[in-house]
């Protein structure tokens, strides 16, 4: 398909046009200056002269993403409705599918400038046959936009501020939301409407801030509790330049979000969002990586020493083919010192389906270790001997002794760091 | 109409190449059908332990290329998740319309059957087992001697279980065995009288296992491989037989044609099914039909072809399986040696009724099998069994088959559903069983370890038959003596779906002779 993207320099533009490519589509870049690298077909764009754009022939879709996030004043508000009026009628005469990507703040009645312009947009695209995508917070890839600004706060200060009611977001990936346009884009069997795309459950802003600590900076930072009435009074006293420069605004913007239901739009698309720890890596997807890690704390409990490449290749080959492929989240400690796993057995879990499904991964990771020749000396033994035999029989009992009674002693706390860490998914 | 063959044999098992022999040799036009499932995984080729130490590659015929020991983990028996054993049961159910609820229905599409897998026990029935059999034991003894040269049978001894097997005239000499079962049986030497008085007998297993060369395949050069593919063929299989038969002109074979229907028309009888290659349906048509598809496979057809919709009654034996470990050979080296019965015993229980059991060595088999069931840490029933299953062998143990009340159905949608429980008696028979094997094994210098007695799941034994038994004079849902279905004429059944009882013992080699039988006898008819 040929699909043409405004705004294609910003953070979504970008992974649009990258996931564009892989999915085998011709993209156009309509953007002010041409791209650094020209890898894609470019045209001129921009909102404010936008009178007089013309598509290239045989262009299936065009997405706008272009968009003045400051709204100075009100001429800027009339140029970008009317960029968007533009486009619409340009799309028009291609006989192209035309996708506007709104705010989750878009309303008729909207606190701010900028949501309220989102919505008159909206209206001009729905009453044209157009398609509308609301995305939730925005997260992941690179340090840009709002997230970038979230990341470099939170690397910045010690001390993070937990909002008092907490504010909740839904969040997004990028390329989570780049596949979303990508989808409309192609099927046909999605009918022209307002599509929100975001987690279908929302977090409050607090655990965004520490996955962003944990996962993306893989730092760990304290939280100070702030009622949301003091950022109110600040934003009121502190005069203008501050309160930019703080980044107050935008935070205020996120205290009176509505919630979107989203899941209907995600299952009419198909889409599947990664959990937010997962997005949250450099990589934009940890899964492999903490099922690399189950895997070392498994088959090194099971074999008592570091397990090698090749069996630990297997033993994510197993879980990806035999068992959807995500990691069972055991807690650092586990991880970190596999011999802990002996605290663990059926009851330590709150969830019955967790719980088998840890004994089912015990056992394949029992039969890959063995199937090894390292694990053939560690199952087999060598025939050491009475002594040995006898000795390494009572050792295996007093350490099984020994473990059932930390198992009774820590029993609350595994289950409370257990239950945790399912918390965060 | 000129018919294509004067007999179609379905199923290249035990009973089809033990009936196709003399049909063949009488000069008869046989066709042979099977399932076609061919062996796709090369079994290790050093020893054993030697292949555990040093093939980096050894998780490919461990654990399978697709995980197949992973994916086969709620299976009932270690032999179902070796991955080099797959292609003998895959597909089975499915292609054979076959559903067991709460009973364990295995069956094969291979090429030489379930005697791809099996466990190699052999024994001859009994008079009084042979007695409830509707023609006399004589017919049955050449077959059984004929069957038994054919197939090479080791173990003969001069033991307590010389009558019970009743094989010794045909057998090689037995496999030499290991340490421990070599203690075992010493000790039984001494406590022999005491022993036999309680009911408990002990010998050498009789298993169609060659210890000499015969005909092509070789002596067993106790590798340990016996679960994970013998590459001498010491171990029988049906698949043995197959050359010597296409020696013959008159015999053809297909391989991958799944039968379904049977239908009359005329004098003969057209065989119709599925060729599993080209997915086209084929009809073949014969003067007889012989059914030799394994007892479950053959009912469906039968009772399909019947369209018999009551209950037939399934014999299958309770199982249970313990562990045993002799102290005194604690830290006892591992070495390579035979995987499969070694020794045997007979065990009276009360009512009259005989438990049948073998014991083996535990090298073979992954320690991931046991450490499952071990209730410690898996990290230390790991170290415990390390230091432990040298000194220890698992043992086996077989009720009558009568001691399963299940029965197959032909449902609505021709499926055959098989559905059972164990017989009220049973678990008080295998506490007992329990009891006096622990007490017998104890005087032999082992010990039952506490918790290891594990009774099965009904269907697990893979024993079935008795669905549509031989008799005098049969009704529909029952064969002849000659195996001929009632209602269906010229259509004989010869696997275990015709033998009118199933005693705890080993009773392929019965199905083969009988099968062998009611061959000779269709050439006598013909004639
Ligand atoms: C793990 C295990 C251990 C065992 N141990 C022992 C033991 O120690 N001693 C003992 O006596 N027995 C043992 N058995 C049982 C023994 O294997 C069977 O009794 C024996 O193989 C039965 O032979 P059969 O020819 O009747 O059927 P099978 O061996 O099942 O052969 C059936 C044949 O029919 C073909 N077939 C099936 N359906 C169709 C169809 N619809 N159309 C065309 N062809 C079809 C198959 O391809 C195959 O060739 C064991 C079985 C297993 C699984």
């Amino acid at each position: 398909m040929k699909i043409v993207v405004t705004g294609a320099n910003g953070y979504v533009g970008t992974r649009l046009i990258t996931i564009g490519d892989k999915h085998g589509h011709v993209i156009v870049v309509a953007s002010r200056q041409p791209p650094i690298i020209q890898e894609n077909l470019w045209i001129p764009f921009d909102i404010y002269k936008a009178n007089l754009i013309e598509l290239p022939s045989g262009t299936d879709a065009i997405v706008h993403l272009a968009a003045n996030t400051l709204l100075a004043n009100n001429t800027d508000k009339k140029s970008e409705i009317n960029a968007a009026v533009n486009l619409i009628k340009a799309a028009k005469e291609v006989g192209a599918k035309f996708i506007f990507v709104s705010s989750q703040t878009a309303r008729s009645d909207a606190p701010t400038a900028y949501g309220r312009t989102k919505w008159r947009i909206e209206q001009e695209v729905l009453s044209a046959g157009g398609w509308v995508v609301r995305p939730g917070q925005v997260y992941g890839g690179e340090l840009r936009g709002l997230f970038g600004t979230l990341v470099s706060t939170v690397r910045r200060l010690p001390l993070l501020p937990a909002f008092i009611p907490a504010p909740k977001v839904q969040p997004i990936h990028v390329d989570d939301l780049a596949e979303g346009l990508l989808r409309i884009a192609e099927r046909g069997d999605v009918p022209p409407d307002v599509y929100c795309l975001a987690a279908v459950a929302p977090v409050s802003f607090s655990i965004l801030l520490d996955t962003i600590a944990k996962s993306r900076l893989r730092c760990w930072r304290g939280f100070l509790p702030v009622p949301v009435l003091v950022i109110n009074a600040l934003t009121f006293i502190l005069g203008e330049k501050f309160r930019t420069r703080l980044g107050l605004e935008r935070l205020q913007s996120l205290f009176n979000l509505p919630v979107m239901e989203t899941r209907p739009d995600l299952n009419q698309l198909g889409l599947e969002l990664r959990p937010l720890r997962s997005g949250m890596h450099p990589s934009g997807n940890d899964r492999r990586r903490r099922l690399l890690r189950e895997g070392q704390a498994m088959l090194g409990y099971i074999l008592k020493e570091r397990p090698g490449s090749a069996v630990l290749r297997r033993y994510i080959r197993v879980i990806e083919q035999l068992r959807g492929g995500q990691a069972l989240d055991l807690p650092k400690l586990f991880l970190g010192y596999p011999i802990f796993l002996s605290l663990l057995d059926e009851s330590s879990w709150t969830n019955k389906i967790t719980s088998a499904e840890y004994l089912w991964r015990l056992d394949a990771a029992t039969v890959l270790a063995e199937a090894t020749p390292v694990g053939a000396y560690r199952f087999l033994g060598r025939g050491h001997g009475v002594l040995y035999s006898l000795f390494s029989m009572t050792h295996a009992v007093l350490c099984e002794v020994c473990w059932r009674i930390s198992r009774m002693l820590f029993s609350p706390l595994v289950r409370l760091t257990l239950s945790q860490e399912k918390g965060i998914l | 109409m000129i018919p294509d063959f004067d007999v179609i044999i379905v199923g290249s098992g035990p009973a089809g190449v033990s009936a196709a022999f003399p049909l063949v040799e009488a000069g008869l036009k046989v066709l042979m059908v099977d399932g076609g499932k061919r062996p796709d995984i090369q079994p290790p080729e050093m020893d054993f332990l030697s292949a555990r130490i040093n093939d980096a590659e050894q998780w490919k015929w461990m654990v399978g290329k697709d995980f197949h020991a992973l994916k086969m983990r709620d299976a009932v028996s270690p032999k179902l998740r070796v991955p080099s054993h797959a292609f003998a049961f895959d597909g089975f159910e499915r292609s054979n319309k076959i559903e067991g609820k709460d009973f364990i229905s295995v069956g094969s599409l291979a090429t030489g059957g379930l005697s791809n897998s099996w466990g190699c026990g052999v024994a001859r029935f009994s008079a009084t087992e042979i007695a409830k059999f509707p023609f006399s034991a004589s017919e049955l003894e050449l077959s059984y001697r004929r069957v038994s040269q054919r197939m090479g049978i080791s173990g003969r001894a001069n033991d307590d279980l010389s009558d019970y097997f009743g094989l010794d005239e045909d057998a090689q000499p037995a496999i030499p065995m290991d340490m421990l079962h070599t203690h075992l049986s010493q000790h039984y030497l001494n406590h022999r009288k005491k022993l036999n008085s309680q009911g408990f007998r002990l010998g050498r297993s009789r298993v169609a296992v060659l210890s000499e060369d015969m005909s092509g395949r070789q002596a067993c050069n106790l590798s340990g491989n016996c679960l994970w593919g013998c590459q001498r063929h010491s171990l029988y299989s049906a698949v043995d037989d197959l050359p010597e038969l296409y020696k013959y002109e008159n015999f053809t074979k297909i391989s991958g044609f799944v039968v379904d229907d049977l239908t009359r028309c005329d004098r003969y009888w057209s065989v119709s099914g599925q060729n599993t290659l080209s997915n086209e349906r084929k009809t073949i048509t014969a003067n007889k039909v012989v059914l030799a598809a394994g007892t479950l496979a053959t009912t469906r057809i039968v009772l399909k072809a019947l369209d018999y919709r009551d209950t037939v009654p399934v014999l299958s034996c309770p199982t249970a399986a313990f562990l045993l470990w002799l102290p005194r050979l604690l830290g006892a080296p591992r070495l390579p040696g035979f995987g499969l019965g070694q020794l045997s015993f007979a065990l009276a229980l009360y009512d009259n009724i005989t438990a049948f059991g073998s014991t083996f060595a535990t090298t073979g088999i992954p320690l991931s099998e046991f450490a499952r069931h071990v209730p410690l840490r898996r990290r230390y029933s790991i170290d415990l069994l390390r230091g432990l299953l040298s000194s220890c062998v698992v043992g086996n143990i077989f009720l009558p088959g009568h001691l399963t009340v299940a029965g197959a159905k032909l449902g609505r949608d021709e499926s055959l559903v098989i559905s059972g429980k164990y017989d009220d008696k049973v678990m008080p028979l295998m506490n007992e069983a329990a009891k006096k094997v622990r007490k017998a094994y104890w005087r032999l210098g082992g010990m039952l370890l506490p918790g290891s007695f594990t009774v099965g799941r009904p269907g697990g034994d893979i024993h079935y038959a008795g669905t549509l038994p031989m008799r005098e004079s049969s009704v529909v849902g029952e064969t002849s003596p000659l195996g001929e279905v009632k209602g269906m004429d010229g259509v004989y059944v010869v696997d275990g779906a015709c033998l009118p009882v199933l005693p705890e013992k080993s009773h392929t080699l019965t199905i083969m002779a009988n099968a062998d039988r009611i061959g000779r006898q269709l050439v006598v008819l013909k004639i």
